[in-house]
């Protein structure tokens, strides 16, 4: 046995990977998409619902949270569902044109070209949650008394749950022509499953069940649990990580690279 | 001998014969899509440093062939070998060494060209200088343009510096020059014969024949997935295209006197002039055989057969003999 230290990758495989996520980053800087729906377009939610809080202050009915307190994890779960819908974009377009085939013919895996794009994205989903949660506080005062596991556990996990989401798009959009529609179906039904326009608590069942143990839904309902509600509940945690196991194995089952 | 002493001289005499070594093997490749079988028993080796074309109509199975010796595809049977190695089993191993241009490849439409090139530079062991290489291809002005600004040519000379930015010792070439005009495809044309000085062994694929008759050391003329000929351009065109002379005899002469001339095999009559195809020295065969029966002839136009009449020549030979339709 001689390979008996584990290397997660050797030298050179970090610096191509390093040179790689250098690429990618300033592609997705250059892409506006992701950057516009995944960071301008949440805080400009934000402000909306900010000033209609300051227009109406007080709590929203018998809940005991300001209007801003209520949407900040809608919007939360908005951004990491723009960026995960975002994935086809790119990905279904770099498998169309050939870009994916072209790197297969050299010494780097294009594995590593998605796993430097997820990486990306993971990165403009952490800047979406500081972002929302700042600007939340500092310019509407919503309330920051969270319990960091829970919520960290709970945000964590609809990222997992939504990008596997993505990449089930990427996996089974042929075309780019095709992509942008279908992902403007599946934000519209994510941002309606969130409670964007209708909150699941003030409709009936099944609606009301649907939309909590929906994608968006679940992950809406475990960060709002996890920052007023003393902690999110099993049940949705363990609906999100199924949705994930689901989705990631559809995506793995079905991707291609050409 | 045994197959360990074999080996031994092998390895003993690669230095010295580097020149006329073979060093990619394709053995009677067969490969399917569905019911269309796209490449029908091919078989042909390439010697280390030249050019090696492979031409024929779209859908003759080209790219199909030269996928499967980078690597892209799976033969459904036959053999590749590649510098001794399989392009299946030994993939990564090839990768390092064998730089592919593949037809119809684009990148993403905001990378850079300096980025592509440099991003390419870090996936090798012992890459090229990537501004030196982009200096030689003419791109280094562009360097900070976004791939979707720029123009065909640009474009091909970016993706032949991508696959050259290895430094491989196998360049795989796919319609390199299709979609540029004139001048780009002549410096491009330039670039592989530097290639070649430089030791690079190449295989390009093209459908244009002034293309191969000037590059290419020796190719495989392909057509309804089989090798309709194997040899250097001249030859191919020498042994199917034939020459061609035209002139006007100064009396109408018939038709089996004409047959009757060593060499001639086609006669063609467009108003006083007569259009004899054929081998050989035909143009002295005719003129001494019509002289010796009273015949001169005046404007008399040869022509040496070319790989174009060669290529028309077998492709035609094969739509008539598989019947009407060209699989495209």
């Amino acid at each position: 046995m001689t390979g008996y230290r584990l290397r997660w990758m050797s030298r050179r495989s970090r610096v191509q990977f390093a040179e790689l996520l250098k690429v990618q980053g300033k592609l997705a800087l250059r892409e506006p998409y992701a950057l516009f729906g995944g960071l301008a377009l949440p805080a400009i939610l934000l402000a909306v619902f900010g000033f209609i809080g300051q227009a109406q202050p007080g709590n929203v009915g018998s809940t005991g949270l300001t209007i801003i307190d209520l949407w900040t994890p809608t919007i939360l779960v908005l951004s990491i569902i723009f960026i995960s819908v975002s994935l086809p974009n790119t990905l279904v377009r770099d498998r169309e044109i050939g870009w994916l085939r072209r790197i297969s013919t050299t010494p780097l895996h294009p594995s590593r070209l998605l796993a430097a794009q997820l990486i990306i994205d993971l990165i403009l989903a952490a800047a979406a949650v500081l972002i929302v949660i700042l600007e939340g506080a500092l310019v509407f005062g919503a309330s920051l008394h969270v319990q960091i596991l829970p919520f960290a556990v709970s945000l964590l996990l609809s990222i997992v749950e939504l990008f596997a989401l993505g990449l089930v798009l990427v996996a089974l959009v042929p075309t780019q022509t095709v992509a942008q529609p279908v992902a403007g179906v599946v934000t519209f039904g994510l941002m309606f499953l969130s409670g964007l326009w209708v909150n699941p608590a003030q409709v009936d069942d099944p609606l009301r069940t649907i939309m909590y143990y929906s994608p968006s839904g679940a992950a809406v309902r475990a960060v709002l649990d996890s920052a007023f509600n003393g902690g999110p509940s099993y049940a949705g945690l363990l609906t999100m990580a199924v949705y994930a196991v689901i989705f990631g194995f559809i995506a793995v089952r079905y991707f291609r690279w050409e | 001998m045994s197959h360990a002493s074999r080996e031994l001289t092998g390895d003993a005499s690669e230095g010295s014969h580097a020149k006329s070594q073979s060093v990619v093997t394709v053995e009677h490749l067969v490969k399917r899509y569905g019911r269309l079988v796209a490449v029908n028993d091919v078989s042909f080796s390439i010697r280390e440093g030249e050019i090696f074309g492979l031409i024929g109509p779209n859908g003759a199975g080209k790219t199909t062939t030269v996928e499967c010796i980078s690597g892209l595809r799976a033969p459904d049977s036959g053999s590749i070998s590649v510098y001794g190695l399989s392009p299946q089993k030994d993939r990564n191993k090839m990768r390092e060494f064998a730089g592919v241009q593949l037809q119809e490849s684009a990148l993403p439409p905001r990378i850079r060209v300096g980025e592509a090139v440099k991003l390419f530079a870090s996936f090798y062991s012992d890459p090229q200088d990537p501004n030196e290489l982009l200096e030689s291809l003419g791109i280094k002005e562009v360097e900070n343009s976004a791939f979707r600004k720029l123009s065909g040519g640009q474009k091909q000379r970016l993706s032949i510096a991508l696959a050259l930015v290895g430094n491989p010792k196998l360049a795989i070439l796919d319609e390199l020059t299709t979609g540029l005009d004139p001048e780009a495809r002549h410096e491009t044309w330039s670039l592989i014969e530097r290639m070649r000085d430089r030791g690079v062994t190449v295989i390009l694929v093209t459908h244009f024949m002034d293309e191969a008759e000037r590059l290419c050391d020796r190719l495989a003329l392909i057509n309804h997935g089989t090798v309709r000929a194997l040899d250097t351009p001249e030859a191919i065109a020498a042994k199917a295209g034939g020459s061609r002379v035209r002139f006007a005899p100064s009396q109408p002469v018939d038709e089996q006197t004409l047959r009757a001339i060593p060499g001639v095999n086609e006669i063609e009559r467009k108003e006083r002039y007569v259009t004899v195809t054929g081998t050989g020295d035909l143009a002295g065969a005719l003129i001494n055989a019509l002289a010796a029966i009273g015949v001169r002839v005046s404007e008399v136009e040869a022509r040496a057969g070319n790989l174009e009449d060669a290529f028309i020549k077998l492709t035609k030979d094969d739509a008539s003999s598989v019947g009407k339709g060209v699989q495209a």
